[in-house]
C-alpha cells in the first residue's frame, strides 16, 4: 500500500470515529446541566420527604416514613388549598379560553382595530409575573386604586371597596390578573390554529348556507380541537403552579382564600420552616401534575387514532 | 336591513370589541407609568386623576441620583425610611437581571442549537430516552426542588453569584430551547445540507454554514424566550441571591412593594423601569415571537 493510500484510510477511520461520537459530544453540555439539576434534586427531595426536617430544630432529623404525607393530607390547609386550587384552575382555564379565543377571532377578522390589537397582545405575557401581579394590586388598592377612583367618579360606588380584603373579590381579582397575563399566549395559540383552517372550508360552508354562528360551531370549533387540548393542559399546569402573582398580590389571604397549593407548599417550607412536610406536599403536587399529563397524552392519542381511522 | 348596513354594523361591533381588549391590555401599563410621574399627594388624592395635573420626573430623579422629590416631603419622616432608599437599588438590580439573562440567552443559543440539530438530524443510541429525559425534567414543580437546588449551589460555593442564577436558569430554559429548535430544524428540508455534506463539510460545518442562516427566525425566538424566562424569574432569584450584588429586578421590585410604608410613586417608578426591557423586546421581536409561539402548537 502506498503512503498516500494509508493516509486516506487513517483519515477515513478518524472521520468515522468522529461521526460516531459527535452526537454525544454535541448534547453533552446540555445533558450535564439538566442532569445536575434533575437527578440529584429529585432523589434529595424524595429522601427529605420521609424525614422530619424542621429548620427550628436543625440537628434532629428523625425518619418519619409517610408521616409527612399523612400530616399534609389530613390537615385543614390541604383540603382548603385543594378546593381553592380547583376553583382557581377551572375559572382561569375557562377564562383564558374565552378571552384567548375572542381575541384570536378579532385578530383574525381583519377589521381595522385588529392591527393595534396584534401589536399590543404580547405585552402582558412578556412581563415578570411579579410586576403584573403588582400592577393589579395597585389598580385594585382600597386607598388609591384607580379602579376605585373611576367607579367613584362615575358614581357607581359611594366609598372605596377593599377588593383584596374580601375572600370572594380577592379570588376574582387574582383570576382576572391571571387571565390578563396568560390570555395573550392562548390568543396567539388560537390564532395559529385559525390560520391553519383553509379558506375553502369556510367558502364551502357558506355555499351550503351556513350562517356565522353555525360555521363557527361546525367548522371552526372542531378544527381547533388540537389547540384546545394543548391550551387546556398547559393552562391547567400554569394555574396549579401559580406562585409569583399570589406572593405579591394577596400572600394567600384573606383567610386563606387565595392559598393555592403551591403557595401552601411555599409557606410550609419558607414560613413554617417545615421542610420535610413542604417537600412532601410538593411531591403530591408533582403527582397531580403527572396524572393530568398522562390523562392528556391519552386523550391526545385517542384523538390521533380517531383522525387516522 | 340590507346586507351593506348589516356588514357596517358588524365591523363597527368588531372594532369596538377590539378597542375594549386593547384598553384592557394596555390600561394597567399606562396607569403605572402615569402613577410614576405623579407627586405622592396627587396620587393619594380621592378620587385620583387619570391624567396627572403636575407631571414630574422627580421620582425618577430620586431613583437615579438620590435627590429627594419635593412632593414626598409632605410624608415627613417616612421619606427617610429604608424603603425609599431601596428604590434606589432598582437600576443595579435591573443590571443584574440583564447580565444573567444575556448570559443564559447566549449559552442557550450555543448549546441549544448544537444539541437540537443532533436530535433533529442524527440517529444514535439513547436518543429518544435522552430527549424525553430533557423534556421530563421540566415537569417537576420548582417548589419541590427549591431546597435541593439551594443545597447544590451552596455545595458548589456559588451562593450570591451570577453563576448560580445562570446555572439554574439554564436548567429551566435548555429543555424548552432544545425541544423548540428540534421542531424548528425538523421543518427545514435536509436537501441543502446533503449537498454540503457531499462536498466534504462535516456535520458541524453543515450546521453553521447551511442550516443556521435558514433557521434564523427560530433562533431569534428561542433566544428571546430564554432571555425573558431568566429576566422574569422570581422564586429562585428570591433565595439564591443574598445581596444587591446579585438581587435581580423582580426580587427588588417585590421587596420594595412588600413594604407597607412604601412610597407608591417610587414603587411605580421601580415597576415602570422593570417592565420597559421586556416590553421593548416584545414589541421589537413581535413577529418572531408570534411565529415561534405559533410553531410550538402547530408543529407535531
Amino acid at each position: 500500500m502506498s503512503q498516500q493510500q494509508m493516509g486516506a484510510t487513517r483519515r477515513r477511520a478518524s472521520t468515522y470515529y468522529m461521526e460516531r461520537i459527535y452526537p454525544y459530544i454535541s448534547i453533552l453540555p446540555v445533558a450535564l446541566v439538566i442532569a445536575l439539576f434533575a437527578i440529584y434534586p429529585i432523589i434529595h427531595a424524595v429522601r427529605m420527604s420521609f424525614y422530619q426536617y424542621l429548620l427550628t430544630r436543625p440537628n434532629i432529623h428523625p425518619f418519619v416514613g409517610l408521616g409527612n404525607f399523612i400530616d399534609v393530607i389530613t390537615s385543614y390547609y390541604f383540603r382548603n388549598s385543594i378546593q381553592v386550587t380547583a376553583i382557581y384552575t377551572i375559572a382561569t382555564v375557562i377564562g383564558v379560553i374565552i378571552y384567548g379565543l375572542g381575541v384570536a377571532l378579532l385578530m383574525n377578522s381583519g377589521v381595522r382595530m385588529s392591527i393595534p390589537l396584534k401589536i399590543v397582545i404580547l405585552l402582558p405575557w412578556a412581563l415578570p409575573a411579579v410586576v403584573s401581579g403588582l400592577l393589579w394590586k395597585w389598580i385594585l388598592n382600597a386607598d388609591f386604586g384607580i379602579l376605585n377612583g373611576i367607579l367613584y367618579s362615575i358614581g357607581l360606588i359611594d366609598s372605596y371597596i377593599p377588593f383584596l380584603a374580601n375572600p370572594t373579590t380577592a379570588k376574582v381579582a387574582l383570576i382576572m390578573a391571571h387571565i390578563w397575563k396568560e390570555g395573550p399566549l392562548v390568543a396567539i395559540f388560537f390564532l395559529a390554529g385559525l390560520q391553519l383552517i383553509p379558506d375553502e372550508l369556510y367558502e364551502a360552508a357558506r355555499i351550503d348556507g351556513g350562517g356565522g354562528w353555525r360555521i363557527f360551531r361546525h367548522v371552526t370549533l372542531p378544527l381547533l380541537r388540537p389547540v384546545f387540548l394543548v391550551v387546556i393542559v398547559y393552562e391547567t399546569m400554569t394555574a396549579i403552579l401559580t406562585f409569583d402573582t399570589i406572593y405579591v398580590m394577596t400572600g394567600g389571604g384573606p383567610a386563606d382564600a387565595t392559598a393555592l397549593i403551591s403557595w401552601f407548599a411555599y409557606a410550609e417550607i419558607f414560613k413554617s420552616l417545615n421542610l420535610g412536610r413542604g417537600i412532601a406536599l410538593a411531591i403530591i403536587i408533582a403527582m397531580i401534575s403527572l396524572v393530568l399529563i398522562i390523562l392528556y397524552l391519552r386523550v391526545l392519542r385517542t384523538e390521533e387514532t380517531a383522525v387516522q381511522n | 336591513m340590507n346586507a351593506k348596513t348589516k356588514q357596517k354594523i358588524n365591523s363597527f361591533v368588531l372594532n369596538f370589541l377590539a378597542l375594549l381588549f386593547i384598553i384592557f391590555i394596555v390600561g394597567p401599563l399606562i396607569w403605572v407609568a402615569v402613577a410614576s410621574i405623579q407627586g405622592e399627594s396627587e396620587l393619594l388624592r380621592k378620587p385620583q386623576r387619570v391624567f396627572p395635573e403636575n407631571p414630574t420626573l422627580d421620582n425618577y430623579n430620586y431613583v437615579f441620583t438620590g435627590k429627594i422629590p419635593t412632593t414626598l416631603e409632605v410624608k415627613g419622616q417616612t421619606i427617610r425610611s429604608r424603603i425609599s432608599q431601596e428604590a434606589r437599588l432598582i437600576p443595579a438590580a435591573l443590571k443584574n437581571s440583564f447580565i444573567v439573562a444575556t448570559a443564559v440567552m447566549g449559552i442557550n443559543l450555543l448549546f441549544g442549537t448544537l444539541g437540537a440539530y443532533t436530535f433533529s438530524r442524527l440517529r444514535f443510541r439513547g436518543k429518544i430516552v435522552t430527549f424525553n429525559f430533557f423534556l421530563g425534567s421540566r415537569l417537576i414543580p420548582v417548589i419541590a426542588v427549591a431546597i435541593p437546588y439551594y443545597v447544590i449551589i451552596q455545595t458548589m460555593g456559588l451562593l450570591d453569584t451570577y453563576l448560580s442564577l445562570i446555572l439554574v436558569y439554564l436548567a429551566l430554559t435548555l429543555p424548552f430551547t432544545i425541544w423548540f429548535l428540534t421542531l424548528y430544524f425538523n421543518g427545514i428540508p435536509e436537501d441543502f445540507e446533503d449537498a454540503a455534506l457531499i462536498d466534504g463539510c462535516s456535520r458541524f460545518q453543515a450546521l453553521v454554514r447551511v442550516v443556521l442562516p435558514i433557521a434564523l427566525p427560530g433562533l431569534v425566538a428561542a433566544a428571546a424566550f430564554a432571555f425573558m424566562t431568566s429576566y422574569n424569574e422570581f422564586l429562585f432569584a428570591r433565595f439564591l441571591t443574598q445581596s444587591i450584588a446579585t438581587h435581580t429586578g423582580p426580587v427588588i421590585i417585590a421587596s420594595i412593594a412588600g413594604n407597607p410604608d412604601a412610597s407608591y410613586t417610587l414603587i411605580s417608578v421601580a415597576m415602570t423601569l422593570g417592565l420597559i426591557p421586556p416590553l421593548i423586546l416584545a414589541l421589537v421581536l413581535r413577529r418572531w415571537l408570534t411565529e415561534g409561539l405559533s410553531t410550538s402548537v402547530t408543529f407535531r
